[in-house]
């Protein structure tokens, strides 16, 4: 078997085994998706239901509540495999750790980063989102959602064994500019102007991420095991 | 030559000699850093000419400036030292980060209180959300993160690593954050100091600015030096060294 094709096995083994083991687990994949929609609900009960008021900030709020639980869901992508060992068992399994930390990344995205689209279609009649701004919400979701699980590995990776809210005070600050980018996105394309600018912000970063926060995370998952 | 200077560089990252080193210098380099720091702060305070626009309230400059340029320099060096601490295992290059990081936090916070106390006579207001009161804001966040995220691990050696990782991933972020952050329209004055132009203000209240910050430079390094020395000390406990140290302090 070539050097290529064994990479490739231990990519899919690796994504194999976290999907179908959240899969098992109805927990992984609900609970950031009811999170994301409680806080969604919580913002028209604290601000009042006007219609025009709510749609004004409804691509804030939606993306808010999308950074929230996204990055509060991060625990379960490094804890549970570092409490049974099998973090251990991986890492001296000797296969490369870069292409573990992508594919649980992957895996999380998958799992907890994709149904969050979903749940914002729901609460885009929720906050009654303006019309025509569904695409540009959809695509700026599914490439911040992205960065935002790799951002969330990195944090998890260096608070392995300790609470979330540690990770997210680390990790929130760092992802400021996913979220101005993402809501600039959907604010341009309201007022009519070309939003794609935006979106090619968000795709470099996305370029320097995947191998960038990738490696950050590998070296923060051997801190751990020194 | 260059083995001379790399056997130097390598004898003071060894804490026994870097502690004999700071101990000689810290003396009179505090002495001369209080010097610095009173004469500009008295100088500025005291006899600078007062703004035509502002009045006096501008005199907050001479601690507002300087605590700002030192708050996003501090994290700088934090990352330079972790980028150390990460591929060379330097101790030393982990405690400096350890030391740095509560200074810098604490500059931070100084430039913001002090902005804040600014805006309110001349902007009517505490706080604006302008793109570099927003950027000072989250380095504040960011400095939280790191002492809160080595603080939190038990073993020393591993927090110094972890920190010094996510304050490099920092650094590369950091120009993303400001770049996006500048989306907004900005109420700040534009910078006060630029390396390309002349000064916009007037050498009397320039020049007093300028030793300020040179000033707060120099405070800067003698805390640091301070701190390490304690941090040196706490760490090396169980070293002979330290306990002949220590033994020699009793007697004497």
């Amino acid at each position: 078997m070539s050097e290529k094709n064994t990479l490739f096995n231990w990519f899919m083994l690796v994504l194999k085994r976290d999907l179908v083991l959240s899969f098992k687990k109805i927990a992984t994949f609900m609970v950031p998706l009811v999170f994301f929609l409680i806080v969604i609900t919580l913002f028209p009960l604290a601000l009042g239901t006007e219609g025009s008021f709510l749609s004004t900030l409804s691509s804030g709020v939606i993306w808010v509540a999308a950074l929230l639980a996204s990055l509060l869901a991060v625990e379960s992508i490094f804890n549970e495999d570092y409490r049974d060992g099998t973090l251990d068992q991986f890492l001296i399994s000797g296969e490369p750790t870069f292409i573990l930390v992508l594919a649980k990344v992957l895996a999380h995205w998958l799992v907890t980063g994709a149904p969050l689209l979903l749940a914002s279609l729901i609460s885009t009649f929720f906050l009654y989102l303006p019309e025509g701004l569904l695409f540009p919400l959809l695509i700026s979701l599914l490439m911040g959602t992205f960065l935002l699980s790799l951002l969330g590995a990195l944090g998890g990776a260096l608070t392995i064994g300790k609470t979330a809210i540690l990770s997210a005070v680390i990790v929130l600050p760092l992802s400021v500019p996913i979220l101005i980018l993402g809501v600039a996105v959907i604010t341009s394309a309201l007022n009519g102007q070309d939003f794609f600018s935006y979106l090619y912000f968000l795709g470099a970063m996305l370029a320097i991420g995947i191998p960038g926060l990738c490696l950050a995370t590998t070296e923060a998952i051997f801190i751990n095991y020194d | 030559m260059i083995n001379l200077i790399k056997k130097w560089l390598i004898s003071l990252g060894s804490p026994p000699l870097f502690f004999k080193w700071a101990s000689k210098v810290l003396p009179w380099f505090f002495s001369i850093s209080i010097l610095i720091l009173f004469t500009g702060l008295i100088w500025g305070i005291g006899f600078a000419p007062t703004d035509y626009k502002q009045g006096d309230v501008y005199r907050i400059i001479f601690i507002h400036v300087p605590s700002a340029i030192l708050g996003q320099s501090i994290y700088l060096m934090m990352a330079i030292f972790g980028f150390i601490c990460l591929i060379w295992r330097a101790k030393l290059a982990g405690m400096f980060l350890r030391s740095a990081a509560p200074i810098g936090a604490s500059f931070t916070l100084i430039a913001l209180v002090s902005g804040a106390v600014w805006g309110k006579p001349t902007w009517g207001t505490w706080w604006v959300w302008d793109a570099r009161l927003t950027s000072t804001l989250i380095l504040f966040f960011l400095y939280v993160g790191v002492i809160s995220l080595y603080s939190s691990i038990d073993n020393k050696q591993k927090g110094d690593r972890a920190a010094s990782l996510i304050s490099v991933v920092g650094v590369i972020i950091i120009p993303i954050i400001k770049k996006s952050v500048d989306w907004w329209q900005t109420l700040h004055q534009p910078s006060t100091f630029t390396i390309t132009s002349a000064p916009s203000m007037t050498s009397d209240m320039y020049l007093p600015l300028l030793i300020c910050v040179i000033g707060f430079y120099c405070i800067l390094f003698s805390i640091l030096l301070n701190r390490l020395r304690a941090e040196i000390l706490i760490r090396e406990r169980n070293t002979s060294w330290v306990r002949q140290f220590l033994d020699n302090q009793i007697k004497e």
